[in-house]
């Protein structure tokens, strides 16, 4: 990779060891992945996490070690060097006893947000920053970690970033520099699999059930959907978090729809493959059927809102439960972004779910946060695929309707 | 003597490490799919579901998922519960930061297929700056 004498300058240690380290890092990073240079990054989002291991047996080494990384980046004296939103956290900044999470971890984690919010980092704690006021502008190079909200970035948004790690966003946002490859260039933008959709999509679960199959199906490449009709924001953000589930998709284009994408040979730079991956009807019930691998009706947890809920879907779940209250014993879990939060309390929607025996939760997700659950039911196909393993739940994953219903009657009953 | 196969990629990130295979032609994320406390893969309905990590050469086509993969793999490492060295397919370079970052020796973009020559339980020596994968075949 061809660096220019400021960043020689900066390798070299004239910024000091921390600095070189991170540039090091994303220089030998960008040399295998193929970049020629590195260029200006305006903007990034990046995972600060302290995970909740202390309680499942880890050392305290480890938590250590891992907080101190994190605090030598928030207190380095270009921090934060460009634009940076902080993602979710491993526990929320609101008081609430979870007996899963270890108080030392917690303090741990509490201080690592305080700290990255006085440094200038911007507190939003979320998975979906695009909902909170972070939305790049078509071509704008950034540093995304988060799988789902990188392929809402370039595929929905127009812009650039490829998939970073928390290493990497927080390199990024220091030096306000990103190694040249990948998305990041117009050649790797270009469709590698046609997806015919010929299923009726009519919610954001279904888009989901799309994003789950063509994303195991498109692996590491670009899928281009055709056929559909034209996706809401919750739609994408369903369709996005399930692509990057299924597979380790960085984004997608749906013809007629995405900003690269006016055309279906548009979105694959003039050369469409004749072949396509068919996704019909029967191929949504089975994408349903895939994630869910209950054996039997009682539910114990409810979670909507993975990714975070927009205000509109607080407002659809806040109608679906009004004048009712959820079953004994269930927990409904919303989770959101704060802001979104202030809002749904500004409007009354937020107290309307509380009253029903839901909870709104922030900066967090029940999942991250290791709550167990024995039986839970979700919308999101990126919460159901990760929670079967991560917690031990059975899933059974859903539309948002079908939840609601789940989370009254204390049990599965049904799609319709 | 025992047949010796080598099988020749590109380094992602360097080093020499060398112990059993751990073989899956499927993808991997690291957060969300492997627990780095316990050491093992707990994806559900996954090929390597329930198979600890530790010391294992690790030949999969490439991770996947989740964003937090190399911050899971600093973890594993952290735990002692890392993999010795990455064998993949495709370079994914959310395992390349993860490689680079923590110390493990990665190889990918491979000549031959890794699965019809690596089993699960071959001895794999793994010299990334040369770019080799040997493998001893087992039982």
């Amino acid at each position: 990779m061809e660096l220019t004498s400021d960043q020689l300058s900066v390798l070299a240690g004239g910024r000091g060891p921390y600095l070189a380290r991170a540039l090091r890092w994303i220089v030998e990073w960008g040399d295998v992945m193929g970049a020629k240079r590195l260029v200006r990054c305006t903007n990034t989002h990046a995972l600060m996490p302290v995970a909740n291991t202390l309680a499942r047996g880890a050392s305290a080494a480890t938590l250590a070690q891992q907080a101190e990384e994190l605090r030598e980046a928030c207190q380095h004296p270009t921090a934060p060097g460009c634009l940076c939103t902080v993602h979710t956290l491993f526990l929320t900044m609101d008081p609430l006893d979870v007996p899963q999470n270890d108080p030392v971890q917690i303090e741990v984690q509490r201080g690592i947000a305080e700290l990255a919010t006085r440094s200038g980092f911007l507190p939003t704690f979320t998975c979906a920053p695009y909902l909170t006021g972070n939305v790049p502008l078509k071509g704008e190079v950034c540093a995304w970690t988060e799988s789902s909200a990188v392929v809402y970035a370039n595929s929905i948004l127009g812009a650039r970033t490829t998939r970073h790690g928390t290493e990497s966003a927080m390199a990024a946002s220091l030096l306000g520099l990103v190694p040249e490859f990948g998305v990041l260039l117009d050649e790797n933008r270009k469709g590698t699999l046609r997806v015919e959709v010929t299923a009726a999509l009519t919610c954001p679960s279904d888009w989901g059930a799309l994003g789950y199959v063509a994303g195991a199906a498109a692996g590491l490449g670009i899928p281009v959907f055709h056929g559909t009709p034209r996706p809401s924001q919750d739609d994408a953000k369903q369709l996005c978090a399930a692509l990057a589930t299924g597979g380790g998709v960085t984004m997608c284009h749906i013809a007629g729809v995405t900003p690269e994408a006016p055309t279906l040979a548009d979105a694959f730079h003039g050369d469409v493959p004749s072949e396509a991956l068919q996704f019909t009807p029967e191929t949504l019930r089975q994408a349903y059927l895939s994630l869910r691998n209950h054996t039997g009706d009682e539910i114990d947890t409810v979670i909507l809102g993975c990714p975070h809920a927009s205000i509109q879907e607080i407002a659809e779940i806040a109608a679906l439960l009004r004048g009712r209250h959820v079953a004994d014993g269930v927990a409904l879990w919303v989770n959101t972004a704060r802001p979104t939060r202030a809002l749904a309390e500004s409007m009354g929607i937020a107290q309307q779910i509380a009253a029903a025996g839901g909870r709104v939760l922030c900066d967090t997700c029940p999942t991250n946060m290791r709550i167990p659950a024995r039986r839970l039911v979700t919308h999101g196909f990126k919460q159901a695929h990760y929670s079967r393993g991560m917690i031990g739940a059975e899933v059974i994953v859903a539309r948002t309707a079908a939840c609601v219903r789940a989370a009254l009657a204390g049990k599965w009953c049904g799609d319709e | 003597m025992p047949e010796i196969t080598v099988i020749r990629g590109r380094r992602i990130a360097g080093g020499a490490a060398e112990g059993e295979a751990l073989v899956a032609d499927a993808m991997l994320s690291f957060w969300g799919e492997v627990d780095p406390v316990k050491g093992t893969v707990i994806a559900v309905g996954h090929p390597l579901e329930g198979c600890a990590l530790r010391g294992k050469v690790l030949v999969i086509r490439s991770t996947k998922g989740s964003s937090a993969t190399p911050m899971v793999l600093g973890l594993c490492k952290l735990e002692n519960n890392a993999p010795a060295a990455f064998v993949n397919v495709e370079a994914d370079c959310l395992a390349a930061l993860g490689c680079i970052v923590h110390g493990v020796p990665m190889v990918a973009d491979l000549d031959q297929d890794p699965f019809a020559l690596i089993r699960t339980g071959d001895f794999i020596r793994v010299n990334a700056d040369e770019g080799t994968v040997e493998i001893t075949r087992r039982g």
